[in-house]
């Protein structure tokens, strides 16, 4: 009860001080002479995409049927061919037997289309998806290996994680990219995706060492004084626990990728912070753009951590 | 049903080697119980464990049931569906429930069906005493219950011998007894028992014979009542003194 009691001045320093950390912004920012055009952000989310439709063969206007908002005009070849376009009804240019030229404008038609910071993001949430699972392969054959008997595969696995953790990402994306890639004719993308995976593959591989190592011993002898088999043992007893206690810093090392994931933009994919920078160079809404990127990319890692604390909760029933 | 000769184990570890086993040479017959005795770090474990091939002996030979366990060709994991073992830790898989200890191996090494495998878990629990605890899982259980699911887990694979590592050395004193208690009523059922422990009455009570193990080394074997009255070899009186 005291504890609780004892909790609103703090919530409210908290909110204070947020509140004055917002204001000092604020004040530094209208100091400077900056122009903001948040109305402008949404546009680069969804937009409205206006296509003219056009008559593909010359003919003629057969019939047009108008439906509120909408009209659709069946044309004539002189072949004795039907199309039908639908056009908006404000838009429409020719009247009922009109005779067209191939290429001429019936109408026009608008659509719902995805802004460049939506298409970044899907890039972005591809890109670090497979990242994210080829890294979980990669990480989990390594740190088998890392502890395996045979001293190749111990040696060949702990030189292949030194060098990813030693080296830095970025350095590591233009060696697949300008190395790599040149070499083997690999496309930006899977250059791109191939070097974030095995950049987090390394970091997999001693999250899985380490959980496996956690296990204890008597585990692995249990199930294998019932007779199960090396791998057996592994899959049914040895690796579910170790999941568990993986799973926490496993998604971790997934939320840095997503973050990690934007350093691919040196590589021109055009991902959710290339994007960003591109309409930055066509509109100059420098401020709101790097804002609403940031907020995205919490947005997503967020959701992420939500998800892993919801199956961690799931996981725990048997502790 | 076990022929042990010359067992030798080496532990070589920090430039130091331990001879952990060293020449044991001992006999278990069919049905019969052996208790195994002696101070700790005598070797006791680790010849329990050679046995059924957790560790793998230096020299000498281990023939289980027929079965050379130093033959190259031998299947070891075969030859442990035929030797249960129960750990002074109960190595229980956590992440299961009870039954699903008990079935897990008589289903993935027995390929028994599920139905099958569940019958006879469920037949083991009532004999273990805790029928009504299928479902937990086993950090919900006392220590006494965790070791009856643990026993009740080898027992499911129809083993042909039965080893103990201190079974139930981990436990408080009041739940030993009830561990004691399917033991015992194992040994009448006629079981090839190995039990390591520390427990003099249950040894007195319960084994056809009593081997002693020190620095690696079978010292003195017999029967309880020999060995408990009048043993030959001064290792073993001084033991005695201090535990009884
Ligand atoms: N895995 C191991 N590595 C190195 N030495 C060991 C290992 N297991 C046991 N030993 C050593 O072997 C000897 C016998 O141990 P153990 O069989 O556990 O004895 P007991 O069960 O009679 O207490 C001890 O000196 C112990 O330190
Ligand atoms: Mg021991």
């Amino acid at each position: 009860m005291l504890a609780t009691q004892r909790l609103w001045p703090w919530k409210l320093l908290l909110a204070v001080i947020l509140i004055g950390m917002a204001a000092g912004i604020w004040g530094a920012v209208n100091r400077i002479d900056y122009t903001w055009r948040w109305n402008r952000v949404p546009d680069y989310f969804f937009y409205i995409d206006e296509e003219s439709r056009q008559i593909p063969f010359d003919g003629r206007v057969k019939s047009i049927i108008e439906n509120g908002d909408v009209t659709t005009v069946a044309l004539l070849s002189e072949t004795g061919e039907t199309v039908q376009v639908a056009i908006e009804t404000e838009t429409l240019r020719v009247t009922e037997g009109e005779e067209l030229f191939e290429g001429d404008i019936v109408g026009f038609a608008s659509e719902w289309s995805l802004g460049p910071l939506m298409t970044g993001l899907w890039t972005t949430l591809w890109l670090s998806g497979g990242a994210s699972v080829l890294a979980l392969i990669i990480g989990m054959l390594t740190g088998l290996a890392r502890i395996s008997r045979n001293y190749t595969l111990r040696g060949l696995s702990a030189l292949y994680v030194e060098f990813i953790r030693g080296t830095p990402l970025l350095v590591q994306i233009f060696i697949a990219y300008f190395f790599i890639g040149t070499v083997f004719d690999l496309s930006r993308n899977v250059a791109g995706m191939g070097a974030l995976a095995i950049f987090a593959g390394a970091y997999v591989a001693e999250i899985v060492r380490a959980g496996i190592q956690s296990i204890s011993k008597g585990q692995m002898e249990a199930a294998r004084s019932l007779g199960m088999n090396l791998i057996q043992a592994m899959v049914y007893i040895v690796l579910p626990q170790a999941f568990k206690r993986i799973l926490p810093p496993l998604s971790g090392q997934f939320i840095s990728l997503i973050k990690d994931s934007s350093l691919v933009s040196v590589i021109a994919i055009t991902d959710l912070t290339k994007s960003g920078r591109e309409i930055i160079t066509s509109t100059f809404a420098t401020f709101e753009i790097w804002l609403t990127v940031a907020a995205m990319y919490l947005i997503v890692t967020s959701v992420l951590s939500q998800l892993v604390f919801y199956m961690e909760r799931r996981l725990a029933v048997s502790d | 049903m076990i022929k042990a000769t010359n067992v030798t184990k080496i532990f070589t570890g920090r430039g130091q080697t331990v001879r952990a086993v060293d020449g044991v040479c001992a006999e278990v017959a069919q049905g019969e119980v052996v208790v195994v005795i002696g101070p700790s770090g005598s070797g006791k474990s680790t010849f329990l464990r050679c046995i059924n091939g957790l560790e793998q002996f230096n020299a000498g030979s281990i023939v289980i049931d027929g079965v050379d366990l130093a033959n190259k060709k031998t299947d070891i994991n075969k030859v442990r569906a035929e030797v249960g073992m129960v750990f002074q830790q109960f190595n229980l898989f956590p992440h299961k429930t009870v039954l699903e200890n008990i079935t897990l191996a008589q289903k993935i090494v027995r390929k028994r069906d599920r139905a099958a495998a569940e019958a006879k878990a469920r037949q083991l629990l009532v004999k273990v005493g805790i029928a009504e605890k299928e479902m937990e899982y086993p950090s919900r259980l006392s220590g006494g219950q965790q070791q009856r699911v643990a026993i009740a887990r080898a027992l499911a694979m129809d083993p042909k011998i039965m080893l103990f590592d201190e079974p139930t050395s981990a436990l408080d004193p009041e739940m030993v007894g009830e561990v004691l208690d399917v033991m015992k009523q194992l040994a009448r059922e006629g079981m090839t028992m190995v039990v390591v422990t520390h427990e003099m009455g249950f040894a007195r009570e319960v084994a056809d014979r009593v081997i002693f193990m020190d620095e690696g080394k079978l010292v003195e074997e017999g029967t309880p009542e020999h060995f408990f009255t009048e043993p030959r070899e001064e290792r073993a009186k001084l033991f005695l003194k201090q535990v009884l």
